[in-house]
């Protein structure tokens, strides 16, 4: 932003501070916070409108690289010598490993190494045992089935409504299967109010565990070959959640491990950490002092790698016939399996009046769930806004009014009514499953939040070399979210040149701290960081310029299409760049909290046609708002919010895993069965930025796009068909059912 | 996936004798045939299968063509999905085949899967597909779908396992009367489609047809038929992009002046071990016209066997929902 | 390479194409209806050569005669992965039971899934992958678009679109958006880049044909 005026701060040091309120959002409840920020901090981002280059639409700069197949995944590591590891699985959901025989598979040629895995108690089927290293994958699986592993069979329970009941078989040593958390609100307030509603919903409603289905599965290539230092390429979404623990594992200084992810195929809030694949990897090259690489197959991936707790809520809510919703009773379980799950707290972002939940987790002989991209929330979102629809349709109010009646906040009134434009609110058949034929379509809406605020955590250089070459170095990784392009445009913009002027390095924690990518925190965390290393650069680089334009202050100098200017005197980049020093200037950018806000918004709207003679349910339009201050780049935006509306889509429709009860496995555990939608699954997608959200600050909403849109369809479900699905995934069998029974459908 | 030892016979005596030289210790570790092996990979992956051979047949000569001539149609095993979905003379005459062969999985299955092979597909269910799990079909006690989660699982035929066939073509070719020309140790011969496929009541449990081990495919001989010109396959699918048949219907009709129905024939897909025939319905709807009223009639005649298990019962309606529009389709 | 079991004295890598070529003017010709030649049962069937154990493979992989140490077990996949030097990593090994595309590569220029693909059943076939339709200077038109359409997020699954497109272009040049969408059912995308997959094979269709 070459008009800007910025004061140069390039060395650090004890700055007076000024107050800066921000919203916060807890549980789905939004607070205004105060935090600190320096008295003096240099100038914000401008105006949306005003870039160049961020709010723009530019192309990522990986792409081309990841469209011919050159750019290198994890997965794509090969060195010299390096073996294949696989683990060996607990086919039991609970037993005790008595004796682990490795002999005969010890023998088989290639074999390099067997180690057991750290524990001996396993609480889920799918649980590792061993772990073995071997030159060729092919061989890895050979010596996992010659493995003898004798068990002790434990009593298990993989079902939620089999786990509640007293005289189930206990999951975990020191917690019952059903432990309470919290409590919030007051009971006989809540129960008082509602004798004052007109009308009362009560219903129970579950939510599938999701899987993250990375295509790229965990995994690590650890290059350990005895010696001082190690290397580690991890497909990971921290690149410094790893080498600490790596080093302990192979007894090195932590400042001789390298962890490196120069791409990775996909997270979604799963990757974090040296994770049970990496200390097992790491162990294994430490004893065959060989590279080894250790990628979790696809079955592997569904067992070990966690995954979205499921929900089972019971709500009831009364609402007043003029729309006020006057009371609400939850009781919601989390369904983590042998971790705690998540599960935001009703009534999520809903004003309902009296209020009071009870929370549990709901233990089951089931692999932990993890975070999964907006933890928590699209399980509450699902069933509050499920019960928000019953609630409309009772007094039969329209859904969009009555959602407005009951938000306080404004700015989802606006996007309310703009989703409602879009999707063609005003053709939807009030009368649910009203329309003639056995096509019948319907359409649903819903509202989702998220924080999306930033943290110190990112230290970015920017180095200008006399060449004229740019250079921005963090050690962040992408996900795929555009991590490296927003970095370069944020430099190109700032000192006026173009984003192929700019290189990047990201993805090695050797360079500059970045914070883990979660809970959409990476924009708002590194691109403040970003901002500070260019405009130091810049005022760096001016003050170096100055004698050849007149002397002017740096902040007089402007950046601009590849040119430095003042005085009327212009410069071009490279008879600018000659008058630094022989090392160039390297500046070192900091966290700023004024450059970022938390606080987001959006709102789903879905088109469905259900065939009510198949119960099969066709996509039809999707339409997703969202808001999240300044957008970075406008086309990797809209692809995270399509992205948002597709996952989305997949937990309403088909998405679940499924246990068997009786052998305690998953009975899914591949691509076949566990079914993310594919191209003939897409809608027509609209996929919207908000930008009447004129906040100049960045803010993640990556987490905020998945929330809303299976409630919207699960509504639309209902619109078209007049059966209400309480449970997801919405699949044919339950729409059938339901129009065979007129019932509401719980099987869970 | 087990190592194995890979042979490439040039001829149909080479590869039955190759396929027949030794004495596995279990079933699924005799030497198995490879075509597309689209399927099979998947089987010794999950280690269903675990042939100590796998012997090669796209070598052989001739089995890689369709032939179109007045007595029929004959199509070499070997033929991919995809040459059959794309040949001229069968998109003009058997619109029911290319139905089905377009139903099946993905463009890049079809281009190396072949007819042969998706007649002779093993189960999909996944408790048969888990390796950990010893099922009923794989030599174990017990079939876990009967009171486990078989949502997928057989509405009709099943018992003591309750799979369902996972082919496409196999209901369509049943409609059009189609046979297999089988080639083992000791010769040629011919079954009928209606006799190729088994019941696990009935035939050997850890098998779904009469193939013996040493035995293969050659061709499928679809004979002309005045049912071929009106035939149609209409399958369901959880997830259209990649799934297989919840249920499906394949029918074929002929009609009179009248457009009254002189001729059907019904398949089911999807809903029992085999491809189910369901004759009394074919019988009722002969000689009808196809009212509205005489299509649901028939839909529920065809389902009339249905004993769903605990989670299935919903593939009744299914079902009847693809015959009824299945006969309007043909009857068209 | 291995022979395990041989009385033949023909293992000519040409004998396939010769074969193919006979069958359909020579056998399938002779019986009107039947395409197996029964005369043959009366041969005593010779015993054909078996590999086991490691053998030596020789692909052609995007025009280059490439070697490699292979069982027979090990898929074309995780030969181009882990066996050829240097490594062919653009086809991606996501769900490895043919359900997912990521590792789609061109079979004599049709899509396949190289996890169901056997090296030893690849040699004597054009094998083209992601690489060999274009490099980041000079990307063919569906790599272009891709960029231009952001068709592409985490990339893992992008080489198998690609491919798969890249190849359906050529066979159909002017496609429909439904046509687009059947033609890539059998690749799926985590990410969510599904609608600007279609965009960018609509573009690429344009493009090749402005």
């Amino acid at each position: 932003m070459q008009q800007q005026q910025p004061q140069a701060q390039p060395s650090p040091s004890p700055k007076p501070k000024k107050k800066v309120r921000v919203p916060k959002v807890v549980n789905g409840v939004e607070q205004m916070v105060e935090i600190e920020v320096d008295a003096d901090a240099g100038p914000g981002w401008g105006p949306n409108d005003k870039h160049k280059l961020l709010n723009q639409r530019y192309t990522r700069v990986d792409g081309p690289l990841k469209a011919t197949g050159v750019a290198k995944y994890t997965y794509d590591q090969r060195l010299p010598g390096m073996l294949y590891a696989r683990v060996l699985r607990s086919p039991h959901a609970h037993a005790r490993v008595t004796k682990l025989d490795t002999d005969d598979a010890s023998k088989i040629p290639g074999v390099k190494a067997i180690i057991p895995a750290p524990l001996t108690e396993v609480r889920f089927a799918g649980a590792p045992v061993a772990a073995v290293a071997a030159t060729t994958p092919e061989i890895a699986g050979d010596a996992l089935r010659a493995i003898k592993v004798t068990y002790e069979v434990l009593p298990h329970v993989v079902h939620a409504h089999h786990a509640i009941r007293p005289d189930a078989p206990k999951v975990l040593a020191d917690e019952n299967n059903l432990a309470e958390k919290a409590k919030n609100g007051d009971a006989q307030k809540a129960e008082a109010a509602f004798a004052t509603a007109d009308a009362i919903v009560e219903g129970e409603y579950f939510t599938a565990r999701i899987h993250h289905v990375c295509l790229e599965t965990h995994g690590m290539v650890v290059d350990y070959r005895g010696g001082d230092t190690a290397t580690i390429y991890a497909s990971t979404q921290g690149t410094f959640t790893i080498h600490e623990d790596a080093a302990k594992e192979l007894g090195l200084p932590i400042n001789a491990v390298t962890t490196t992810v120069e791409h990775m195929g996909g997270g979604f809030g799963s990757k974090f950490g040296l994770g049970l694949e990496g200390l097992l990897a790491c162990r294994l090259s430490k004893q065959t002092q060989s590279p080894v690489k250790l990628m979790f197959t696809r079955y592997d991936e569904f067992v070990m790698a966690g995954n979205r707790s499921g929900s089972w809520q019971k709500l009831k809510a009364g609402v007043k016939n003029d729309g006020t919703i006057v009371a609400l009773q939850a009781r919601q379980y989390r369904l983590g399996g042998v971790g705690q799950g998540s599960q935001a707290g009703q009534p999520f972002i809903y004003r309902m009046g009296d209020t009071y939940r009870e929370v549990y987790a709901l233990h089951t002989n089931e692999d932990s769930s993890i975070a999964m991209r907006a933890p928590g929330f699209p399980q509450a979102s699902f069933a509050v806004e499920t019960l928000v629809d019953e609630l409309a349709y009772k007094i039969k109010m329209d859904p969009v009014e009555f959602r407005k009646k009951n938000l306080r906040d404004e700015v989802y009134h606006r996007q309310l009514e703009r989703g409602a434009r879009e999707i063609g609110w005003s053709r939807r058949n009030p009368v649910a499953g009203g329309n003639t034929g056995p096509l019948k379509r319907g359409m649903g809406c819903a509202v989702g939040t998220w924080g999306g605020g930033g943290n110190n955590q990112c230290k970015v250089d920017v180095t200008i070399s006399r060449d004229g070459s740019v250079l921005v170095a963090v050690g962040t990784q992408d996900l795929g979210t555009g991590t490296r392009t927003y970095t370069r445009a944020i430099v190109a913009e700032e000192l006026g040149l173009g984003i192929k002027d700019v290189k990047e390095r990201i993805g090695n924690s050797k360079l500059g701290a970045a914070n883990p990518s979660g809970g959409s925190t990476t924009a708002p965390s590194l691109s403040p960081s970003v901002k500070d290393a260019a405009i130091k650069a810049r005022m760096l680089m001016a003050e170096r310029v100055a004698p050849l334009l007149g002397n002017p202050k740096p902040e007089e100098v402007l950046f601009a299409d590849a040119t430095v200017s003042a005085n009327s005197r212009t410069l071009s980049w490279q008879q600018a760049v000659a008058a630094l020093p022989a090392a160039g200037i390297t500046s070192h950018g900091e966290w700023r909290a004024d450059l970022q806000a938390r606080g987001i918004h959006g709102v789903c709207f879905a088109e469905v046609e259900v065939d009510v003679e198949t119960g099969h349910v066709k996509p039809i339009k999707m339409v997703h708002i969202q808001d999240g201050g300044l957008p970075l780049n406008r086309l990797t935006m809209e692809s995270q919010i399509n992205g948002g509306m597709i996952q989305s889509l997949g937990m309403a429709l088909w998405e679940g895993r499924v246990m068997d009860a009786q052998l305690g496995m998953m009975l899914n555990p591949g691509m076949g069965d566990y079914k993310v939608p594919g191209s003939l699954e897409m809608p027509e997608m609209v996929p919207l930025i908000d930008d009447e959200d004129k906040r100049e600050a960045v803010i993640g909403i990556a987490e905020g796009c998945i929330i809303p849109a299976l409630g919207a369809l699960a509504n639309a479900v209902f619109n078209a068909t007049g059966v209400r699905v309480r449970e997801t995934p919405i699949t044919p069998d339950k729409i059938l059912m339901g129009l065979m029974n007129s019932t509401v459908l719980s099987r869970q | 996936m087990k190592a194995f030892e890979w042979t490439n016979p040039s001829s149909v005596g080479e590869a039955v004798k190759m396929l027949g030289v030794s004495t596995p210790g279990d079933i699924d570790e005799a030497p198995r045939p490879i075509a597309g092996g689209q399927d099979l990979l998947t089987t010794i992956k999950d280690y269903t299968s675990r042939p100590v051979r796998v012997v090669n047949l796209k070598n052989i000569r001739g089995l890689n063509q369709i032939k179109v001539s007045g007595r029929g149609l004959t199509i070499g095993a070997l033929v991919t999905l995809s040459e059959l979905e794309e040949h001229a003379d069968v998109r003009k005459s058997f619109p029911g085949l290319v139905e089905a062969v377009h139903s099946i999985a993905t463009p890049q299955i079809r281009n190396l899967g072949t007819v042969g092979g998706n007649l002779c597909q093993r189960p999909r269910c996944w408790y048969f597909r888990l390796e950990e799990v010893n099922c009923l079909k794989k030599g174990g006690s017990e079939c876990y779908a009967a009171n486990g989660e078989n949502k997928y699982n057989a509405i009709i035929g099943g018992g003591p396992s309750y799979i369902v066939h996972p082919s496409d073509l196999a209901p369509m070719l049943l409609a059009l009367g189609a046979s297999v020309t089988v080639v083992g140790a000791k010769g040629k011969r011919t079954v009928p489609l209606d006799k190729f496929f088994t019941l696990p009541s009935e035939g050997n449990i850890r098998r779904e047809n009469v193939l013996k081990n040493e035995e293969i495919i050659t061709e499928i001989v679809v004979p002309s038929s005045p049912v071929a010109a009106h035939s149609t396959y209409l399958k369901f699918k959880e997830r259209e992009s990649l799934d297989f048949a919840l249920a499906s219907a394949a029918v074929a009709v002929q009609l009179g002046d009248n457009r009254e129905v002189k001729d059907a024939r019904i398949v089911l897909g999807g809903v029992a071990p085999i491809p189910w025939r369901v004759p009394a319905a074919e019988k009722f709807v002969t000689g009808k016209s196809l009212t509205p009223e005489v299509l649901a009639e028939t839909a529920k005649i065809a389902l009339a066997e249905a004993r769903p298990l605990e989670k299935n019962a919903y593939k009744v309606p299914l079902a009847q929902t693809l015959v009824r529009r299945a006969l309007a389709k043909a009857g068209a | 390479m291995t022979k395990s079991r041989d009385n033949r004295d023909d293992h000519d890598p040409g004998r396939r194409k010769f074969l193919k070529g006979v069958g359909i003017a020579g056998a399938g010709a002779a019986i009107a209806d039947h395409l197996w030649v029964e005369a043959e049962a009366a041969e005593r069937p010779a015993t054909p050569e078996s590999l086991s154990g490691t053998v030596k493979v020789v692909l052609d992989v995007n025009g280059q005669k490439r070697e490699a140490q292979v069982e027979p077990r090990t898929t074309l996949l995780n030969t181009l992965r882990n066996h050829l030097d240097p490594a062919v990593t653009g086809p991606k090994l996501v769900c490895d039971v043919g359900t997912c595309g990521a590792c789609t590569v061109l079979l004599d220029d049709k899509p396949v899934y190289s996890c169901l693909v056997l090296a030893v059943d690849a040699t004597n076939k054009k094998i083209t992958t992601v690489e060999g339709l274009g490099t980041p200077e000079k990307p063919n038109a569906v790599q272009s678009a891709f960029v231009e359409n952001d068709a592409l997020m985490c990339g893992f699954c992008t080489p198998g679109f690609v491919t798969t497109i890249s190849a359906y272009l050529k066979k159909n040049p002017n496609p429909s958006p439904a046509e687009v969408r059947e033609a890539c059912k059998g690749n799926f995308c985590r990410c969510g880049t599904y609608p600007r997959v279609f965009e960018a094979a609509l573009a690429a269709a344009k493009g090749s044909q402005a």
